[in-house]
C-alpha cells in the first residue's frame, strides 16, 4: 500500500515537472524529461503491481469507488514516451543541422512542447484502474471534452482528489457541466479549466473556442491531424472516441491549455488523482509521426508527444489520453 | 592537503555555469548564466612580492553570448554558457571557444599596449583635419599606452544542433573540434563555420522510442581520432573516427551492471552520467553520476576499476532531492595534473577531492564564513546518524542550493577553482 501511495505521489511530481518545464526558459530539456518519464514508468509499473485494489487515493476522503478492476499488468507500454518529433531535418551529415521545420501547429502556448506522452501514460496505466472510479477527477476535466458523454461508469468524478467523486459514472468529470453542478470539480479545477467541457455534448460549443478553452488542440485538429490517425483529427472527432476501449489513443495536449492558466499545485493534484488514459497503442507506425507533428508546439523538438505506444489495452473506458503537455 | 591561500571573487551578478583553466594554468576563464565570460590571470610572482603566489585577477570580462529567440519554435534560447574550453595558445593572443545552448563561438583575448599616433588626416581625437592645413606629412608611430585586453568573436559556429549542446572539447589535432547535444555530435573546423560533421546520431527514427540522450562527450587527450561520450543510462562509448565516417557503433563500450539491490524509483536518474573527462595520460575516464564518482580503464569495459562515494547519505532522499529537482543536478568532476586526485562537488558548498592512491579523501567547504585569505580549509563532515559530533554537519542540515557543480584544476600546480553559485573560490596549496 504505501508503494501505491508512494508511486501515486510520484506521478504527481512528476506530471508537475513536466507541466513546468514547457514554460521554462530555454525550451523543454530533453534529457530532463526523458528522466522523468523514465521515473512515471517505475511509478506505474509499481503502483499496477502493487496488489492493493480498489483504494484509490483520492485524498481526504478516500473514497472508495467500487474497486476498479484490477488492470493486469498492462503491457509493457512500448517504447517509451513520444517524443514526438517534427519533420525530419535535412540531411546531416555533412550539413549543418537545421532546425527542423515545424508544422506550426500550435497555439503557442504550448510550445513549451508537449512532453511524451508516454510518461504521462506510464503514469496513466497506473491509476487507470482506479481513476475510473475515483479520482479522475482532474482528468475529469482535463479530459472532459473527450470524454463525451460516454464515459459512463466511472467517469471521474470532476473533482480532483479532493473529491473523489469518481464513481459517478455520469457526473462527468468536467467541472464545467453545464448547470455548473459540480461544484468540486470547479472547485478542484484550476481557473481555467472550466472551460474543458465546452465541447461536451451537453454544451453546445464546437471544439473548444478559444476564448474559453484556449486549447491547443486546436492546433492539433487544425494543424493537420495526423492523417492516418484515427482518433486525433478534429476535437469534437476525439471525444466520442476516447471512451473506446480499445481506442488508439492519443496523448492530446488539451490539457495543456488548461494547465497554463491553472497555477500549478491544483494542477499536481488534479493529475495526481488519476489518470485516465493512455494512449494505446497505434497499430501503424505512421500514427506516431503525425501526432508528432499535430501536438507539437513548435517548441520543443523533444518531447512533443505524447503517444506511448501500448498503453493500457483493456483500461477502463475512459483511456483517455493523457495529454502531452 | 592544505589550501591556505584562498581568493574569493564574490558578488557576480550571475551564477557561475561554467570554470576552466588554460593549458598553462596562467588563464582562469569563467562563463554565467548571464552569457559573459570573465577571465582572470595569474600575477606573475615578483622579488618583490615573494610571499605573494601568483593570484588571479581579472583580465578581461566580455558578453559572449545573448539570449536569442527562435520563432519558429517561439523558443527563447538561453545565453547562458554552458561550456568554455581553451585552445593551446600558439602566439601572443588567446583563443578560446565558448558556448550557450545552440551556438558555439570562437574568441580571440589579445592585448593591446600601443596605439598609433601622429596621423595625417585625423587629429589626436580622430576628428578629421581640413586637408587644406595639413603643411606637411609625418608618419604615425606607435606609443605605449596602457594595457587593454580586447576580447573579439572570431568565429561563430551555428545553426548546428537541435538539441541542447552539453559539450565541446578541442582535438589534440588543434584543428578540429566536436559539440555534443543530447542526440547529435558534430565535428568543425575551425576555419569552416557553415559546416559541421555529424559524427554521432542516437536520434532513433521514431522519436517514442527514444531511450538514452549524449550527456557528455571529450576528445582523447592525445589521440586525435578517439573520442568518447556518455550516456543518461549510465554507460560510456569509446569512439574511433577512422572506422567509419558516422561513429555510430561505438568501438568500447562501458557499463557496469546495475546492482539490483539499490533499485529504486530513480535508479535511471542516479546513474546517468553527468560528465566525462579523460585523464591527463589518457590511460582512463572518470565519469560522475548523481551519487558517486567512478574511473574506468580504457581496457576494461565490464566495469570500473574505481568507484568513490561522494554523498551516499543521500541516497535515501532520493525522493525528496526529485522534488526539489536536486536529483537533475550535474556535477563535474576533475584531475589533478598527475592523475593522482580527483576532485568533484556536493551540496552545502562541500567539494570532495579523492586520492587514488592513498584511497585517502576529504571534504572542504568553499564559504566564506569559514574561509579567510590564508585560512588552512578545514576538513568536514557529514553525520549520518547517530551522534553528531560538534563540528560535524547532519544530512538534513545540509543546503542543497548551495551546490558545487563545477570546478576546476591548474594542469600542473595545485590550485584548483571552485565555483559556488555566483562566487569563485581559487585555492592554492601552501606548498613552499
Amino acid at each position: 500500500m504505501e508503494f501505491k501511495l508512494e508511486a501515486h505521489r510520484i506521478v504527481s511530481i512528476s506530471l508537475g515537472k513536466i507541466y513546468n518545464s514547457r514554460v521554462q526558459r530555454g525550451g523543454i530539456k530533453l534529457h530532463k524529461n526523458l528522466l522523468v518519464s523514465l521515473v512515471l514508468r517505475s511509478a506505474r509499473q509499481v503502483y499496477l503491481s502493487d496488489p492493493c485494489p480498489g483504494l484509490y487515493l483520492a485524498g481526504p476522503a478516500g473514497t472508495p469507488a467500487p474497486p476498479p478492476p484490477q488492470q493486469p499488468g498492462e503491457p509493457a507500454a512500448g517504447p517509451p514516451a513520444g517524443w514526438g518529433e517534427p519533420p525530419p531535418p535535412a540531411a546531416r551529415a555533412a550539413w549543418p543541422e537545421t532546425e527542423p521545420e515545424r508544422t506550426a501547429v500550435s497555439d503557442a502556448p504550448w510550445a513549451g512542447g508537449a512532453e511524451p506522452a508516454a510518461t504521462v501514460t506510464g503514469a496513466g496505466d497506473a491509476l487507470q484502474g482506479r481513476e475510473a472510479d475515483g479520482a479522475g477527477a482532474a482528468w475529469g476535466r482535463v479530459e472532459g471534452r473527450r470524454e463525451a458523454a460516454a464515459r459512463g461508469a466511472g467517469g471521474p468524478a470532476a473533482g480532483s482528489d479532493v473529491f473523489p467523486e469518481g464513481p459517478q459514472a455520469a457526473r462527468r468529470a468536467c467541472a464545467c457541466l453545464p448547470g455548473g453542478e459540480d461544484q468540486r470539480g470547479a472547485a478542484a479545477a484550476s481557473p481555467g479549466a472550466d472551460c474543458c467541457c465546452a465541447p461536451r455534448p451537453a454544451v453546445d460549443e464546437p471544439p473548444a473556442p478559444p476564448a474559453v478553452c484556449p486549447r491547443k488542440r486546436g492546433a492539433a485538429g487544425v494543424g493537420g491531424g495526423p492523417a492516418g490517425c484515427p482518433a486525433p483529427g478534429s476535437t469534437p472527432l476525439k471525444k466520442p472516441r476516447r471512451n473506446l476501449e480499445e481506442q488508439p489513443g492519443r496523448v492530446e495536449d488539451d490539457d495543456a491549455e488548461e494547465m497554463e492558466t491553472g497555477n500549478v499545485a491544483n494542477l499536481i493534484s488534479i493529475f495526481g488523482s488519476s489518470f485516465s488514459g493512455l494512449l494505446r497503442k497505434s497499430p501503424g507506425g505512421g500514427r506516431e509521426e503525425e501526432e508528432g507533428e499535430e501536438s507539437s508546439p513548435e517548441a520543443a523538438e523533444p518531447g512533443q508527444i505524447c503517444c506511448d505506444k501500448p498503453v493500457l489495452r483493456d483500461m477502463n473506458p475512459w483511456s483517455t489520453a493523457i495529454v502531452a503537455f | 592537503m592544505n589550501y591556505p591561500d584562498e581568493s574569493t571573487y564574490g558578488n557576480k551578478a550571475d551564477i557561475i555555469s561554467t570554470v576552466e583553466f588554460n593549458h598553462t594554468g596562467e588563464l582562469l576563464a569563467t562563463g554565467d548564466k548571464g552569457g559573459r565570460v570573465v577571465i582572470f590571470q595569474r600575477e606573475q610572482e615578483s622579488k618583490n612580492q615573494v610571499h605573494r603566489r601568483g593570484e588571479y585577477n581579472v583580465y578581461s570580462t566580455f558578453q559572449s553570448h545573448e539570449p536569442e529567440f527562435d520563432y519558429l519554435k517561439s523558443l527563447e534560447i538561453e545565453e547562458k554558457i554552458n561550456k568554455i574550453r581553451w585552445l593551446p595558445q600558439q602566439n601572443a593572443a588567446y583563443f578560446l571557444l565558448s558556448t550557450n545552448d545552440k551556438t558555439v563561438k570562437l574568441w580571440k583575448v589579445s592585448e593591446r599596449d600601443k596605439r598609433p599616433e601622429g596621423y595625417n588626416l585625423k587629429d589626436e581625437e580622430g576628428r578629421l583635419r581640413d586637408p587644406a592645413t595639413i603643411t606637411t606629412l609625418r608618419v604615425p608611430v606607435l606609443r605605449p599606452m596602457d594595457l587593454m585586453v580586447e576580447a573579439t568573436p572570431r568565429r561563430v559556429f551555428a545553426n548546428a544542433h537541435t538539441y541542447h549542446i552539453n559539450s565541446i572539447s578541442v582535438n589534440s589535432d588543434y584543428e578540429t573540434y566536436m559539440s555534443a547535444d543530447d542526440l547529435r555530435i558534430n565535428l568543425w573546423n575551425f576555419e569552416i563555420t557553415n559546416q559541421s560533421f555529424n559524427i554521432v546520431d542516437i536520434k532513433p527514427a521514431n522519436m517514442e522510442e527514444l531511450t538514452e540522450v549524449i550527456t557528455a562527450a571529450e576528445f582523447h587527450p592525445h589521440h586525435c581520432n578517439t573520442f568518447v561520450y556518455s550516456s543518461s543510462k549510465g554507460t560510456i562509448r569509446l569512439c574511433d573516427m577512422r572506422a567509419s565516417a558516422l561513429c555510430d557503433r561505438h568501438t568500447k563500450f562501458f557499463e557496469e551492471p546495475e546492482d539490483p539491490s539499490n533499485r529504486s524509483f530513480f535508479s535511471e536518474i542516479i546513474s546517468s552520467i553527468s560528465d566525462v573527462k579523460f585523464s591527463h595520460s589518457g590511460r582512463y575516464i572518470m565519469t560522475r553520476d548523481y551519487l558517486t564518482v567512478k574511473v574506468w580503464d580504457l581496457n576494461m569495459e565490464n566495469r570500473p576499476i574505481e568507484t568513490y562515494q561522494v554523498h551516499d547519505y543521500l541516497r535515501s532522499k532520493l525522493c525528496s532531492l526529485y522534488e526539489n529537482d536536486c536529483i537533475f543536478d550535474k556535477f563535474e568532476c576533475v584531475w589533478n595534473g598527475s592523475d593522482s586526485v580527483i576532485m568533484t562537488g556536493s551540496y552545502n558548498n562541500f567539494f570532495r577531492m579523492f586520492d587514488r592512491n592513498t584511497k585517502r579523501d576529504v571534504t572542504l567547504e568553499a564559504s566564506r564564513e569559514n574561509s579567510k585569505p590564508r585560512a588552512i580549509l578545514k576538513p568536514r563532515k557529514v553525520c549520518v546518524g547517530g551522534k553528531r559530533r560538534k563540528d560535524e554537519i547532519s544530512v538534513d542540515s545540509l543546503d542543497f542550493s548551495k551546490k558545487i557543480l563545477h570546478t576546476a584544476w591548474h594542469p600542473s600546480e595545485n590550485i584548483i577553482a571552485v565555483a559556488a553559485t555566483n562566487n569563485l573560490y581559487i585555492f592554492q596549496d601552501k606548498v613552499n
